[in-house]
């Protein structure tokens, strides 16, 4: 992890944990409806203050929390055209499987490449310090996996166009066959 | 023409079966089984780990195209580095990393088609999960840009398939499908297209079992003698596959056999596969014996015991009674195992005396004299039995309102993978 | 699999199959490029008719493919094409040579049918450009086949050159920053010292190139490429290199979009290895809960979900 990365993370890590005091809380609004109050947005005395740390016009992250669910959302950075399609491609394909991800938003915050949303059930089934491990896990290796991508996307590039263009050569006089 | 023929791939647990639609026959009929470098721990899931980046000048970042699918993975099991994998499993897609690979090699490798101009309709076995569904849809229009798909559960294209046989007049997609292929043999209920699935029941007697069968009687009779220890398998499979029938009766078919054995038993020519040795054997009993397994299991198997006919009677009687003439009425066979001659007539007899039976007993139960007009059962085989299912799709999809039932490329980009999870019935309103 | 093969399959093995036991067929299939194939026996068992069809036939046949498909199946090719395909071929299965390699040699010149009839406008190319070197003059005829709907393959001689253009066209917008990706390694694999002698590669995105400038109807958007292959002398200095050289050039559409494809498959494999990581590290944070099976009177399971 590179030095500038460390506050970063370690920012949103300290800020998520302390956000993460969720209890069960129950609509104020509609009779028997328990739903998350950071999504429905009815009751404006149970919503904190939304924050964003960022660590520059791409890589941020927005804390909104409430009573009782969190919603964390993500911006991943994209240095160019490729970055971006990758980034594209890996969220959707990991909320194509929200399902398995308990705590995944299936439909990211307009402005950010992917959300999660931590309810009071979450906090109560699951240690709450893993899942901040987890979302900081997640935040550090989407960064190296897409730049990964990227990279051996060149290298297969590299291959094929060299695989190619020695076979037309091939029958030349060339040394490497 | 418009478009450029549909592309059908109907991947089953054994054997893919890959073509064009309109073709009576798929161009490619192989193993589903694709041979990567790295062992081959059938356990293993994980894919191959991304290396780390770094050593761009060497041949690293292709290794996953270093691999061979069908009769080629099969040839290559011996390579050193190489290893066999089945990515199907029961019908399921179970490793979707060598699926993806695998389609990848048979549409450009062996069909030569480039997958954006054509539309493709693949199978999938009945009480498949949605979200299978999904990972199809994903990678036939993500890594492929299909134009159009279409998933088709495989008994409904194998009632499909029936529509060739000129004993039907009613193109319905109501009636009982019976799948007998290597491993297992299934018994799967459909009422107008939609699979009823609470009531489908599983045989475990199939075509590997029926082989074996062959061979454990010519062994006994100590016909095998001849024939080298590695191609008796092979020969009994021959023997199946050349000589078998099903017979009405079988105490008056043993008769027959004893009073004229030079009639009825065949000889069977063999050639070493290695050393080209010549060698012969008698085929007699396992003639009509081999097929007999379906309908008397205790001959072959001590742990199931119930005859095909009863199982198929089971299943009706299980799904919904207004459905019931219907199946009956429509009993489709389909895969190699239900090849046999006469198998249909021998079915039909036999589910006929059951269904009669039951009626008759009903009859003289109620006491009254009211008689039921009774059940019509019809057992029906056709030509391309073999790949029925392959050929369901082909005749489905050589249709004009295939296209529109295919959910397309543009709908995928709208909506997402969820589009698949659901497709229109083929002649059923929306 | 890395590069991808001239033949068809579907014919190598039907004709193989059938060398060995004749039987009635009727089939149609595929090749790339939107190429079509009609196999059947109409008359007798023995008589196989192969018909092909290529969007871009007529072209085909003003730069010569009638006269390369006479040199390659001579008294084979039938006079008169089957209806709603191009050009066909009369296969006699008897008239077959028995020899096997002369056998094998026969059904891999069949099932080259579509890389032969495409050859037409390069080998015309080719020499074209040692007539125009001999008397000097600087450029041939411009040569347009419009092999698919919105791609075209341009080819023109020149004195010392000759340049084969593909105008590619992108669909989607990953298999167009993949594309790109590619393009611009086959413009820079040049510089490694291996293959110096491979052909000049040039690749321009939208601006179309010099040669074809003049062309009309040249679309002038951001999802059209063009990439130019500049072949030298060298390159089809004799016939078997020249026949290499052609049977690459004309698949390098058809290569590209194969790993593109490839590339998007590895992609997937790489995510679901990485999403499936994921999911180990959130159920770490999953406690156990230690709950006892529960049934109901009937003795039946309760499953909760």
């Amino acid at each position: 992890m590179s030095n500038v990365l460390r506050p970063y993370l370690a920012a949103v890590r300290s800020t998520l944990t302390a956000a993460l005091t969720l209890e069960n809380f129950s609509s104020q609004v509609v009779e028997r409806h328990n739903k998350p109050e950071v999504e429905v947005q009815t009751s404006k005395e149970v919503l904190l203050n939304p924050l964003t740390i960022s660590r520059n016009e791409n890589e941020r992250v927005l804390i909104e929390p409430s009573v009782n669910s969190v919603r964390v959302s993500i911006g991943i950075k994209q240095a160019d055209e490729i970055e971006r399609i990758l980034c594209h491609k890996f969220t959707r394909f990991m909320t194509q499987r929200a399902e398995n991800f308990v705590v995944l938003r299936r439909k990211p915050v307009s402005g950010y490449d992917i959300s999660f949303l931590i309810t009071n059930t979450h906090t109560e089934t699951m240690l709450k310090h893993k899942i901040v491990d987890f979302i900081i896990q997640f935040m550090e290796e989407v960064d190296k996996e897409i730049s990964e991508m990227k990279l051996s996307l060149n290298a297969r590039a590299r291959i094929v166009a060299e695989s190619y263009l020695t076979a037309v050569s091939l029958s030349l006089n060339c040394p490497y066959i | 023409m418009a478009y450029l023929a549909p592309i059908i791939s109907d991947n089953g647990t054994g054997y893919s079966k890959i073509g064009f639609a309109g073709n009576s026959d798929p161009s490619f009929v192989f193993p589903t089984a694709i041979a990567t470098r790295g062992s081959a721990s059938t356990s293993s899931r994980a894919p191959a780990v991304p290396s780390k980046p770094g050593h761009l000048a060497s041949k690293r970042g292709v290794e996953d195209l270093d691999f061979f699918i069908g009769d080629e993975a099969l040839a290559n099991a011996k390579t050193p580095g190489y290893g066999v994998h089945y990515p199907i499993r029961h019908g399921q897609i179970d490793n979707w990393d060598h699926m993806e690979r695998y389609w990848e090699q048979t549409i450009f490798k062996y069909l030569r088609a480039e997958p954006e101009d054509h539309y493709f309709l693949l199978t999938e076995p009945p009480l498949n999960a949605p979200e299978n569904r999904e990972q199809t849809a994903e990678i036939f229009f993500e890594s492929f840009n299909i134009k159009g798909l279409y998933i088709a559960v495989q008994a409904v294209l194998a009632l499909a398939a029936s529509w060739s046989s000129n004993r039907v007049t009613d193109r319905t997609l109501t009636g009982t499908v019976i799948d007998s292929g290597d491993g297992v043999t299934h018994v799967i209920p459909c009422a107008e297209g939609y699979v009823i699935g609470s009531s489908i029941k599983h045989i475990p007697i199939a075509g590997r079992d029926i082989s074996q069968f062959v061979l454990n009687l010519m062994r006994e009779r100590g016909e095998m003698a001849s024939v080298p220890p590695e191609d008796q398998l092979r020969v009994a499979n021959k023997v199946k596959e050349n000589y078998t029938y099903v017979c009405q009766d079988i105490v008056r078919e043993f008769r027959k056999y004893d009073e004229e054995p030079y009639r009825y038993f065949e000889r069977y020519e063999g050639e070493h596969s290695v050393t080209g040795r010549k060698y012969g054997v008698d085929v007699g009993y396992e003639r009509f014996l081999a097929p007999e397994i379906f309908f008397n299991p205790e001959i072959y198997s001590s742990d199931f015991l119930t005859p095909l006919p009863e199982i198929v009677d089971d299943v009706i009687q299980q799904s919904p009674i207004d459905v019931r003439r219907g199946l009956y009425k429509n009993i489709v066979l389909s895969g190699g195992s239900t090849m046999f001659q006469h198998f249909g007539q021998r079915l039909k007899r036999d589910l006929k005396q059951l269904v009669d039976r039951r009626l008759d007993q009903s009859a003289i139960l109620s006491g009254s004299s009211v008689k039921s007009s009774g059940v019509e059962v019809d057992v029906i085989s056709h030509k391309r039995q073999r790949y029925a299912v392959w050929f369901g799709g082909s005749l489905l999809a050589s249709l004009p309102e295939f296209y529109t039932s295919c959910h397309t490329k543009a709908q995928y980009d709208e909506i997402g993978p969820s589009i698949c999870r659901r497709y229109q019935i083929f002649g059923s309103a929306t | 699999m890395i590069l991808l093969e001239p033949q068809n399959v579907i014919i190598q093995t039907t004709l193989a199959d059938k060398l060995n036991k004749p039987s009635s067929l009727d089939v149609q299939f595929v090749d790339y490029d939107g190429v079509r194939f009609h196999l059947s026996t109409p008359e007798k068992k023995t008589q196989l008719l192969l018909s092909m069809h290529i969007r871009c036939w007529d072209e085909l046949v003003q730069y010569g493919a009638l006269e390369i498909l006479g040199r390659e199946y001579g008294s084979l090719l039938s006079s008169e094409a089957e209806p709603e395909y191009n050009v066909s071929l009369v296969i006699d299965l008897e008239q077959v040579p028995a020899d096997s390699q002369a056998r094998e040699e026969f059904i891999k010149s069949v099932a080259l049918f579509k890389r032969h009839a495409l050859a037409a406008p390069f080998e015309l190319a080719f020499k074209t450009q040692k007539s125009l070197e001999a008397q000097g003059s600087a450029h041939g005829e411009l040569m347009q086949i419009h092999y698919r709907d919105e791609e075209a393959i341009y080819v023109q001689a020149a004195s010392d050159r000759v340049t084969v253009i593909f105008s590619t066209i992108f669909q989607e917008e990953t298999d167009r920053i993949f594309g790109k990706v590619f393009l611009q390694e086959f413009v820079d694999a040049r510089r490694q010292p291996s293959i110096q002698n491979a052909p000049q590669v040039l690749y321009s995105n939208r601006d179309p190139p010099l040669e074809i400038r003049s062309v009309a109807g040249l679309r002038n958007t951001d999802d059209v490429g063009y990439v130019t292959f500049v072949l030298f002398p060298r390159h089809f200095a004799n016939p078997t290199v020249a026949d290499s050289t052609i049977s690459h050039i004309q698949l390098f559409r058809d290569y590209l979009h194969y790993h593109i494809k490839c590339s998007k498959a590895y992609m997937h494999s790489r995510m679901r290895h990485r999403v499936a990581e994921f999911q180990k590290v959130l159920n770490r944070a999953k406690t156990e809960v230690a709950t006892g099976e529960r049934k109901t009177v009937s003795g039946r399971t309760m499953v909760s979900r």
